[in-house]
């Protein structure tokens, strides 16, 4: 079958939303759709899933209605044979519905057993210890977010245990799976995609699989080579129209990448230290310990040199972030020390002395979500006013500065833009230049590659590795797990774990 | 049709079209003294909510920020006695409290203390935002919370961005100055209406040593003047006699003007805030 091309234009009453005239749908293939954040790749899977409001937006597709859309027998064949998996696990689970109903609401409930999936996707944990949980009500605190995005796999791979054992080849498929593992570690992941196309195998159906996650591309490579027939690799670019377009990606260019971007993370010894945390701390009644080896042998001191980049790597939840947020005194903890700089912190120091001394100075911080660590109502600019510069950046020096990791000559009417109004990539380059542009002993970056299209990881890569170059000191917490191992050495690596918790001996090798 | 959608600016045109159409009508039709009245009432009951909206906002803010930073830096006193103050203030119902601040004024002018209108307006104004302020303080303070708890403020701070900076340009002048100004338009209607409320009860009669004559006339004082009430009662009359219905317009102009402007501006504030609030989805 070949792919199905839809001309897309969703529109406000304000202004253009996305644009574009060659989304290609291959039929019973897996796609692998990758481009920045906010670019439009939910948005678009969507209008063609028949998701989105008629009443909210102007929608037309290949020049029609979306009324007109939504009432073709294709569209609601695809929407009766498939599944749409959502982006944020919270906002796909009803919080007033238990998750058991949940899971067999409509036709989920023709998928008698689901056995099959629960042992895969929760590969670690007895069966009956999972169908516990389902018994709860969804909260913000329960599941976790990597057991809320698992639950919604499971209601999609009941989608297709219905689909493999009651339709015909015939029948219309549409699976979009949205951002499916940015909750899950590298180990879930591959457990889902393994799964995925293992069900693919017994009968092809259409498969979009949106991800930021260009690691995915590895592990397709390295396991399924046999499929590679069935699998596309798309990559969505801004035109300079304003329009969108769809491309292929190809893997090599990854692949070459990550082979030749070797940055070993810097020398070590001859260089002073600038973050020494202690082996173990307490936080929330909970004890945290750093490790070196990932079978979690031995306590270390975190220590951080200056010119050296260090990658801190846990599963989802372990309290990565937690620990950022501890060096930078935003968090109290029970039992915490570390030296900064120069400067020895407990858990006795009083708040004043990040204030006067760290924030900003000694060290700065780039959070996860730059939509949440922006100021959206403000300008471009006005997100470096009041940042602790030794003179106020003059538009000249700004425009430089952003040309760094914007494409293109940055005109004036791009530092004069709200952010609100950038794309989620845009808005994390400019979250992760606000701290770069400070002269910082010590910068902490949280996910720093989060909603950033390839050309944009590259670039952020490089601006890091001339920031190690020059002297800062870089801690990095990402699930971008395969580019840090790869172009770290094994010296540059942290683990952390509680302090009781040994890993499972099948997730050890 | 973008005005149709755009229900604050589309009431807000109503009103001014309206206001307009009614003093063409009353230029036409009302003697010469009597408008002159309607006009100086009018005015001075917009000047003084005008007003009560800027102290507002400046007492509001400040004592915002003062909330904040005695919160931060730990002042357990200065907070309690400051939330004190603020409860106690909040405490006393908004009417009772004008009323007793008008009597309070009323009874300087007619003494001599107070002269100048200079002094009197931003008095009368003062009082009124007293009892009002509260509201936009609390409308400050949970943004403040709100935006505390995202990553937001972490991420500003930990950048060595100032705490003033964050919490008076980022928090409330970049994300809250649209829910801030909304409360202003509805500040601005309770002054009105508060002011009318207070004048008319004032100027009906209080005590011997507190006379309506001994403050600025406003809409409230003028309603409650006997042409005024006589109109009003002609409005209830043409309830049982239809046919005397045309006359309200032309031989009880001035007590049925002030009426419709009292109420007719107050139904298009309430309009014009809620699409306000509904434009900017507040």
């Amino acid at each position: 079958m070949s792919d199905r091309v839809y001309q897309v234009t969703i529109s406000s009453a304000e202004r253009t939303v996305v644009s574009i005239d060659n989304f290609a749908v291959p039929q019973n293939k897996i796609t692998f759709l990758f481009g920045e954040s906010g670019i439009g790749k939910s948005m678009i899977s969507k209008a063609v899933y028949g998701l989105l409001d008629p009443d909210a937006l102007d929608i037309a597709i290949n020049g029609r209605s979306y009324a007109d859309h939504l009432k073709q027998s294709r569209t609601q064949e695809i929407q009766k044979n498939s599944f749409f998996v959502f982006q944020e696990p919270s906002s796909h689970l009803n919080n007033l519905m238990t998750i058991d109903r949940q899971i067999t609401e409509g036709s989920l409930q023709l998928a008698k057993d689901d056995s099959d999936i629960l042992n895969h996707l929760w590969k670690d944990i007895d069966e009956q210890a999972v169908r516990t949980l389902f018994e709860i009500y969804p909260k913000p605190y329960r599941p976790s977010g990597g057991e809320k995005q698992r639950i919604l796999l499971l209601m999609a791979f009941k989608k297709i245990n219905v689909l493999l054992n009651s339709f015909g080849a015939e029948a219309p498929t549409y699976f979009v799976f949205d951002e499916p593992t940015g909750s899950l570690d590298d180990n879930f992941r591959n457990l889902f995609l393994h799964l995925l196309f293992t069900k693919y195998v017994q009968r092809p159906f259409t498969i979009m699989i949106i991800t930021h996650d260009y690691s995915i591309i590895s592990e397709v490579y390295k396991k399924y080579a046999n499929l590679l027939d069935s699998i596309r690799f798309r990559e969505l670019s801004r035109l300079k129209s304003g329009a969108v377009e769809l491309h292929d990606f190809s893997p090599d260019e990854y692949l070459g990448w990550l082979q030749k971007t070797a940055f070993k993370g810097g020398a070590v010894a001859r260089q002073e230290k600038v973050l020494e945390v202690e082996a173990d701390f307490k936080i929330f009644n909970r004890s945290l310990c750093i490790y070196r080896e990932r079978e979690h042998r031995q306590k270390t001191n975190l220590v951080i040199h200056k010119g050296e980049m260090v990658y801190l790597k846990a599963p989802s939840g372990v309290g990565k972030t937690t620990l950022a947020k501890l060096v930078m005194g935003l968090f109290r903890p029970q039992k915490f020390e570390m030296q900064l700089a120069g400067t020895r912190i407990t858990e006795k120091t009083h708040k004043s002395v990040w204030h006067k001394k760290v924030w900003g100075k000694k060290a700065g911080m780039v959070f996860q979500h730059a939509d949440e660590s922006l100021n959206l109502q403000a300008t471009v600019k006005e997100v470096f006013d009041g940042l602790p510069l030794k003179s106020r950046l003059r538009s000249a020096v700004l425009k430089q500065k952003l040309g760094e990791l914007f494409e293109g000559e940055i005109a004036d009417a791009f530092i004069s833009k709200k952010v609100a109004f950038l794309s989620g990539g845009q808005k994390q380059r400019l979250n992760l230049l606000r701290t770069l542009v400070m002269n910082t002993d010590l910068i902490i970056l949280d996910e720093p590659l989060n909603g950033l299209d390839f050309l944009s990881i590259t670039k952020v890569m490089e601006k890091l590795e001339e920031r190690r170059r020059q002297g800062s000191a870089l801690l990095l917490i990402s699930h971008n797990e395969e580019i840090f191992d790869t172009i770290l050495d094994k010296e540059h690596i942290y683990y952390l774990a509680e302090c009781t918790m040994e890993l499972p001996a099948d997730r050890q090798s | 049709m973008k005005l149709i959608r755009h229900k604050d600016k589309a009431w807000m045109g109503i009103w001014l079209a309206v206001m307009a159409g009614v003093g063409v009508w009353d230029v036409l039709f009302l003697n010469k003294p009597a408008l002159k009245q309607v006009v100086a009432g009018f005015l001075n009951t917009f000047v003084i909510s005008l007003l009560v909206v800027i102290i507002t906002l400046a007492c509001g803010w400040l004592v915002t920020i003062c909330l904040y930073y005695l919160e931060a830096r730990r002042n357990k006193t200065g907070y309690l006695l400051l939330t004190f103050l603020l409860n106690l203030i909040r405490s006393i119902p908004q009417i009772v409290g004008i009323l007793f601040g008008y009597i309070l004024v009323a009874y300087l002018t007619g003494k001599g203390t107070l002269q100048s209108p200079t002094l009197v307006f931003p008095l009368m104004a003062a009082i009124v935002s007293l009892f009002i302020f509260i509201e936009l303080v609390d409308l400050m303070r949970e943004r403040i919370e709100y935006y505390k708890r995202l990553d937001f403020y972490s991420a500003m701070l930990v950048c060595g961005i100032p705490e003033s900076r964050i919490i008076n340009f980022d928090i409330l002048w970049k994300n809250s100055r649209l829910h801030i100004f909304n409360k202003l338009i509805s500040v601005f209607g309770i002054s009105v209406f508060l002011q009318c409320s207070v004048d008319f009860i004032i100027s009906v009669g209080l005590s011997t040593g507190v006379s309506s004559v001994n403050l600025p006339l406003t809409l409230g004082s003028l309603l409650a003047k006997i042409d005024s009430k006589q109109d009003i009662l002609a409005i209830g009359h043409t309830l049982t006699h239809p046919s005397y219905f045309p006359n309200l317009f032309f031989g009880h102009l001035q007590g049925v003007t002030v009426a419709f402007l009292i109420v007719f501006t107050l139904m298009c504030i309430y309009h014009i805030s809620n699409g306000y609030a509904e434009r900017h989805r507040l």
